[in-house]
């Protein structure tokens, strides 16, 4: 263990929580993955909406797409160029941008005017100024990956024998499922229907009625990611960067050759603690929220 | 390279991988798109995508440490040892699937505000909690009860073990890192599709009854597996390893 990395993990640790809550942000601001489902259905069951609608692919192979995208940009100019490595990832997460823009221009204008005969309307103000706040979400997501690779791969030692691209790949992949995972929970399960009765899980017949009033005129995307920063962002940056963290430390304090062992108890030890955590939240939300008043069946709560 | 008994020992690692990947994410308790909403127990994404973030993010350590060891003064007379490459892909796999699942919870009993409740069991088989009574109408459950969460905790540990398994061979066979992962990510991706397929695209855990048609993913898996193991054996005499 030396100090010089273990305070490289710690960079690479905070990179990942930023760029964990710049991915849920981008997913919320242009409704993409699972919530989207909902804001899909709203105009065919009679609720358009003003509501991006930018459902490219799951968050996983999308985020791959442009990590992967700005680490090839990257890879080229460090290795054929011999750029500095900032300026090479800056210049990738740029290009990943910008075909993030392309293609979420195109999803928005294809998705709405698929749904003309619901009335759903293509609203040209929302492209010009939602567009460029995913964009700039997702530069800031790619940047950030793409610099945990570089530290991966040229500066922490032992140097990790893949290639930049490839491990932009795996962390495009992970932050895209762990956004997936955590922060579309807030916004699908809290900021599309926060009408429903508090303690409870989202009733199916509700699907659809999303909240299309904001807390002043009619609510947009840019709205909803105002509200998913609060919580649903930093708890997605929590989950990727305790991801990316606790995994590099267990093998930066134990040297993986002499101390594989150890590594590996290590962390066999934060699983078995993350376990009891989730044991702690199950109970505490059964307290706190107790059993539905109108259950009739026979088993005792 | 030329065939003799350690390519049969390769092809046959690379299979017991693909089956490990793809019975392991029958324990991922996935609820797709209705548990992003909390209408359904589980975590709110896909199968395939969550099993593929886990288990590659436990190939990233199973590198790492399979690296770490060849640069070991002593790794003329040793060579490899498999164990730590492959527990330390499954420690890999379950540290990121525990931290989802975890963050995940915060979530849903702290924002959505939703007791954690399983619609498939009366009784959680690990905390003997009652179910019913907290799951809402209108829902299948909500959240990620304590069995759900020790159901993920496994079937990570099995991706991430499936993972470096593929890998490890196809390191010894054409000695490139970068082409054996994304070998490695190919086969996984094609037993995590075929498993999703037979739970039809949700699971809630070993405790769900769509967990008894582990079987058929299973054969499935075998086959797929060991067509593509002899596609990956091949490979690379017919394209030149490094």
């Amino acid at each position: 263990m030396d100090a010089f990395g273990m305070g490289l993990v710690a960079a690479m640790g905070a990179l990942a929580t930023v760029a964990g809550a710049s991915e849920d942000i981008d997913s919320d601001i242009g409704s993409q993955s699972n919530p989207n489902s909902q804001v899909q259905l709203a105009a065919q069951v009679g609720n358009p909406h003003r509501i991006y609608n930018k459902a490219i692919a799951g968050e996983p192979p999308s985020n791959a797409l442009w990590c992967t995208t700005a680490a090839i940009m990257a890879y080229v100019l460090i290795e054929g160029y011999h750029m500095p490595l900032l300026f090479a990832a800056a210049a990738g997460a740029s290009l990943a941008a910008l075909f993030d823009g392309v293609m979420s221009v195109s999803a928005y204008l294809g998705r709405n005017a698929s749904q003309a005969r619901f009335n759903q309307w293509i609203y040209l103000d929302i492209i010009r100024y939602t567009t460029p706040s995913i964009m700039a979400h997702v530069w800031i997501t790619s940047f950030c990956i793409v610099l945990i690779a570089i530290m991966q791969v040229y500066i922490l030692t032992p140097h990790h024998p893949f290639p930049i691209p490839v491990i932009a790949l795996v962390w495009g992949l992970t932050v895209g499922a762990i956004g997936s995972s955590v922060g579309d929970i807030h916004y699908g399960g809290e900021r599309e229907f926060q009408w429903r009765l508090f303690g409870q899980g989202l009733n199916t017949m509700l699907s659809g009625q999303i909240v299309r009033k904001a807390e002043a005129g009619l609510r947009n995307s840019i709205d909803n990611a105002w509200f998913c920063a609060k919580f649903g962002g930093p708890a997605t940056g929590m989950g990727f960067g305790l991801t990316v963290f606790l995994d590099n430390w267990r093998t930066t304090v134990f040297d993986p050759i002499t101390q594989a062992g150890a590594a590996i108890a290590m962390g066999v030890f934060f699983v078995i603690v993350m376990n009891l955590y989730n044991f702690y939240c199950e109970v505490s939300a059964r307290r706190k929220y107790g059993p539905y008043p109108g259950y009739k069946g026979d088993i005792a709560a | 390279m030329n065939f003799d008994a350690n390519t049969i020992i390769y092809l046959l690692e690379i299979i017991v991988g693909g089956l490990l990947v793809g019975i392991g994410v029958h324990f991922v308790p996935v609820g797709g798109a209705p548990a992003a909403m909390a209408q359904a127990t589980g975590i709110g994404t896909g199968t395939v995508q969550l099993a593929a973030g886990s288990g590659l993010t436990g190939l990233l350590s199973a590198g790492l440490m399979m690296h770490a060891m060849s640069l070991s003064p002593t790794f003329a007379q040793d060579g490899y040892s498999i164990w730590p490459i492959l527990l330390t892909g499954a420690v890999g796999a379950m540290i990121m699937m525990d931290a989802t699942m975890l963050t995940g919870s915060w979530i849903y009993a702290y924002a959505v505000g939703a007791p954690f409740a399983s619609a498939k069991v009366n009784y959680d088989p690990i905390t003997m909690f009652s179910q019913p009574p907290y799951v809402a109408p209108g829902t299948v459950g909500q959240g990620i009860p304590t069995v759900c969460f020790v159901s993920g905790t496994i079937g990570a540990a099995m991706g991430g073990l499936g993972g470096a398994l593929i890998y490890f061979p196809l390191v010894l066979i054409n000695g490139n890192p970068a082409m054996s992962a994304i070998f490695a990510i190919g086969i996984f991706m094609v037993d995590a599709v075929l498993a999703s397929w037979n739970i039809q695209g949700t699971i809630e855990g070993f405790h769900d009854p769509k967990f008894k048609k582990w079987p058929k993913a299973f054969k499935a898996c075998l086959i797929s597996t060991a067509i593509l193991a002899v596609v990956a054996v091949l490979i690379t005499p017919l394209v030149g390893g490094v």
